[in-house]
């Protein structure tokens, strides 16, 4: 029964801060509309019109009155405090797990400095997300790059600077993250540390035109020798291509 | 009636200015600056454009029944997606609430016409013209960048066709009308009242009215602005919202966030004053605080429009204003939670009589509140980064929609029917439209909220039934159950609608105060001559009607001869 209402299960952790919040909010709204409705009904019962009653006036007084706009504030405060405490925990970018690949931001530092031999860290995987019409184009640390399919090893911090090269797009993938927008000319940001090896899909979520609704997209987290494997693979694949292309323009 | 204090059914102001030259009828309402004559265009407009919008919405749905549908093409679905929402927004919602004004607050408040007659004919004409272009439209080219027309996809680089000038056009001059006529009825009400009309005393859908208008004028007023630089941009090689020119697409986000915000506050703001002063009519005793009702009404708009952000917290934005946004939108449940246990006190211990109007407005307290708890949940960030763009989100807006602007404007229409044209709607038919639209909404959006849940998105022309754990959470069914809900609740519109035609020659006839209603337009005849008043009665408490009442009961007693019922006490 409460599956059907439940969100997505997280596989990252801050997808569960933000099902958590899902949850207590739910909580809160189902006691107001269960009240709300059940006392519209049940007064509608009681008081519907019958021959020789009189109406009566109820009287409120002004601690009754301030007392209700108090409890609602209540509500508000609760809400508004844990959701400044969930967005925080959410936006925080938590070290990569024991599974996970452990040289990350060695290896990003490495190819972008030129740092001989920095010591291993736990540093995120950065991927650069571009959204264009209509398809995800995932940039890797080593410069290779993949379209509509992200490959990243599992129990490993994967922050995604997201960009777009034309109209405003909008990154979620169910289970690992929350919206963020790729917008064109601004920076943005959202990151996710996947526990499960497997497929997790995902879309663009702001209208981009005609063909918007197949602008999806899919997270396939593998474990960390299959990710290099895949990268070294997905390299080549790239060098071979572009070798074959200099080639026929040479010829030509 | 030679002392000139009784309602006289002669107009001897016309009299002495010579007889009017005959026109036809049709000519007559199109050139009158009589705030009952432009009401009716309004009413009349928004209530035409209303079937359009749900012809075009139903047509969405069949698309949505079940996966990888073909039956529209997805340049057809962009376009009926963009042109319905517009629809629905601009030339339903918002026209139907400035129609209800423009014909009950100067009735209310004891004023012989609007502050400024001309400008209403202007106003309405220019939503008129401004709804006519989008549907004419479909000749060459409809709009087809999605309900809010963003940049860079509006922009000329993307879309080159001139659909989204279209868009600019029609909204934009519609908005132009509604601001104009905003700032009409602020001043009316502002200037015009009847002496002794304190703000205080003010009846609870006037005041409504004014709240509105303040909304509307802020709002609408933002949404020109981006619409005239988005012209400019796309025509006139402007920058504003090219991120390549030294501009941003985020400046129009925030524009265009802080009207639909307006929008929704306007979807919200006349139900709950027309609920306001049908709750206390039916039920037989006043609202439970009206000061505390005034005052929550009132504090809706800052609070709602200062919570344009929230719509935005997937953007980059600073940390800081999200949380404000957040705050503005949470706080939003004080003023909203005194409405509705104002509203069931009310009922409490009163003696309801169930006719038309009460039906609509009790099923439309329900509505409400599944839309408004809805939106409270979605108002925390981590929860909004989790439904934000999902049918999730559309539920929770569609509830107030239907809630709102469909039935609490119906409750409106029912109530104020008789007003206007001397009749009363059937009540069968009422009672039938009141539970399809209730039933047909619950069946539209609570599919629609656990479909969003799923992942399933807003304004898609197709969606997936992917392998996957997500997907093979029964969104097939979910659609399904949608799409004929949403058929259910169009039916329920529809009755309505027809109720409306058939009362306007078959109604039962209503007399001047039909419902027994304590503010002045029911010291009106049915329906009012052109300057409304003969005599203008002084206003000495909130409930002027019932003043009057007694005095005709104390006169009654200590005079032998009766006197006539319609006799006013000036």
């Amino acid at each position: 029964m409460l599956g059907f209402l439940s969100p997505p299960s997280a596989h990252s952790p801050n997808a569960d801060d933000l099902n958590t919040l899902y949850w207590v909010m739910l909580v809160i709204g189902l006691v107001l509309l269960v009240a709300i409705n059940g006392a519209l009904v049940a007064l509608v019962l009681r008081f519907r019109s019958e021959r020789g009653r009189q109406p009566r006036r109820l009287v409120v007084k002004r601690p009754a009155q301030i007392g209700t706009a108090a409890g609602f504030a209540v509500i508000a405060l609760v809400a508004f405090v844990l959701g400044i405490v969930e967005t925080d925990n959410a936006k925080t970018v938590s070290a990569s797990g024991p599974d996970g690949l452990q040289s990350a931001a060695f290896t990003t530092a490495q190819r972008t400095l030129g740092l001989p031999g920095a010591s291993p860290s736990s540093g995120p995987l950065v991927i650069r997300a571009c959204g264009q019409q209509w398809l995800w184009r995932y940039e890797y640390p080593d410069g290779t790059y993949s379209y509509d399919q992200l490959v990243v090893p599992v129990d490993t911090a994967v922050v995604l600077h997201l960009c777009s090269t034309d109209v405003v797009h909008r990154w979620w993938v169910p289970g690992l993250s929350g919206k963020f927008d790729a917008t064109p000319g601004e920076s943005n940001q959202t990151w996710f540390r996947a526990d499960e090896t497997g497929v997790y899909d995902g879309a663009s979520y702001a209208f981009s035109g005609a063909s918007y609704a197949v602008m999806r997209t899919e997270v396939r987290v593998v474990d960390v020798p299959t990710y290099q494997a895949w990268l070294q693979q997905q390299s080549q694949g790239i060098q071979q291509a572009q070798a074959f292309v200099q080639q026929v323009n040479g010829e030509s | 009636m030679s002392d000139g204090r009784t309602i006289a059914p002669q107009r001897p102001e016309l009299i002495t200015e010579g007889p009017p030259p005959a026109r036809p009828r049709w000519l007559e309402m199109a050139m009158s600056s009589d705030h009952k004559e432009v009401a009716a265009l309004y009413i009349g407009g928004a209530l035409s454009f209303l079937v359009l919008g749900i012809v075009g919405f139903l047509l969405i749905r069949l698309q949505l029944a079940i996966p990888q549908n073909n039956l529209i093409e997805p340049v057809t679905f962009n376009r009926l997606l963009s042109v319905s929402s517009a629809t629905l927004i601009a030339l339903f919602a918002l026209p139907l609430a400035f129609g209800l004004y423009t014909y009950v607050v100067p009735l209310q408040i004891g004023a012989r016409s609007l502050a400024f007659p001309r400008l209403a004919s202007l106003a309405v004409w220019l939503f008129l013209f401004g709804g006519g272009l989008l549907y004419v439209s479909f000749v060459y080219t409809p709009p087809e960048t999605g309900f809010n027309n963003w940049p860079p996809l509006s922009d000329t680089v993307f879309t080159a066709s001139n659909g989204p000038d279209v868009w600019i056009t029609a909204v934009g001059l519609a908005v132009l009308g509604f601001v104009l006529q905003a700032i009409n009825l602020a001043v009316t009400i502002a200037k015009l009242r009847a002496p002794g009309l304190a703000w205080r005393r003010l009846p609870a859908f006037a005041f409504s009215g004014a709240v509105t208008s303040w909304t509307m004028i802020v709002a609408g007023s933002a949404m020109l602005a981006a619409l005239t630089m988005l012209e400019i941009d796309r025509h006139f090689s402007g920058v504003f919202f090219d991120s390549g020119g030294g501009g941003a697409p985020i400046y129009y986000q925030h524009l265009s966030w802080i009207f639909f915000t307006g929008c929704y506050l306007i979807f919200l703001l006349p139900a709950i004053g027309a609920i306001s002063e049908i709750l206390p009519v039916f039920s037989g005793k006043p609202l439970l605080s009206r000061g505390a009702l005034m005052a929550s009404t009132a504090a809706i708009m800052p609070l709602g429009l200062l919570a344009w952000m929230q719509n935005m917290d997937s953007a980059s934005i600073p940390a800081g204003f999200l949380y404000f946004a957040m705050l503005m939108a949470l706080l939003l449940v004080i003023p909203l939670g005194a409405i509705f246990v104002n509203w069931l006190g009310t009922i409490a211990g009163g003696v309801l009589r169930m006719r038309a109007p009460m039906v609509f407005a009790l099923s439309a307290v329900s509505l409400l509140s599944f839309g408004l708890v809805g939106e409270l949940i979605q108002s925390v960030i981590p929860v909004n980064w989790l439904l934000a763009s999902t049918t999730a989100s559309t539920a929770a807006t569609g509830y107030v929609l239907v809630g709102g602007s469909v039935l609490g404007g119906f409750a409106a229409l029912y109530y104020w029917y008789p007003k206007m044209t001397g009749r009363t709607m059937g009540e069968g038919l009422a009672r039938q439209s009141a539970l399809l639209i209730w039933v047909g909404a619950q069946l539209t959006f609570i599919p629609l909220w656990l479909a969003g849940l799923r992942g399933q998105q807003v304004d898609i022309f197709k969606y997936f039934q992917a392998g996957d754990a997500i997907n093979a959470m029964h969104l097939d069914a979910l659609n399904l159950i949608a799409t004929i809900g949403a058929f259910v609740l169009a039916l329920g519109v529809v009755l309505s609608l027809v109720n409306a035609y058939r009362g306007l020659r078959h109604g039962t006839p209503a007399g001047h105060d039909p419902w027994g209603g304590e503010t002045l337009e029911w010291f009106a005849t049915s329906p009012p001559p052109p300057h409304n008043f003969d005599v203008v009665p002084d206003v000495r408490s909130a409930e002027p009607l019932r003043d009057i009442r007694e005095a005709i009961r104390r006169r009654e007693r200590s005079s032998p001869e009766p006197a006539k019922a319609t006799e006013p006490v000036a």
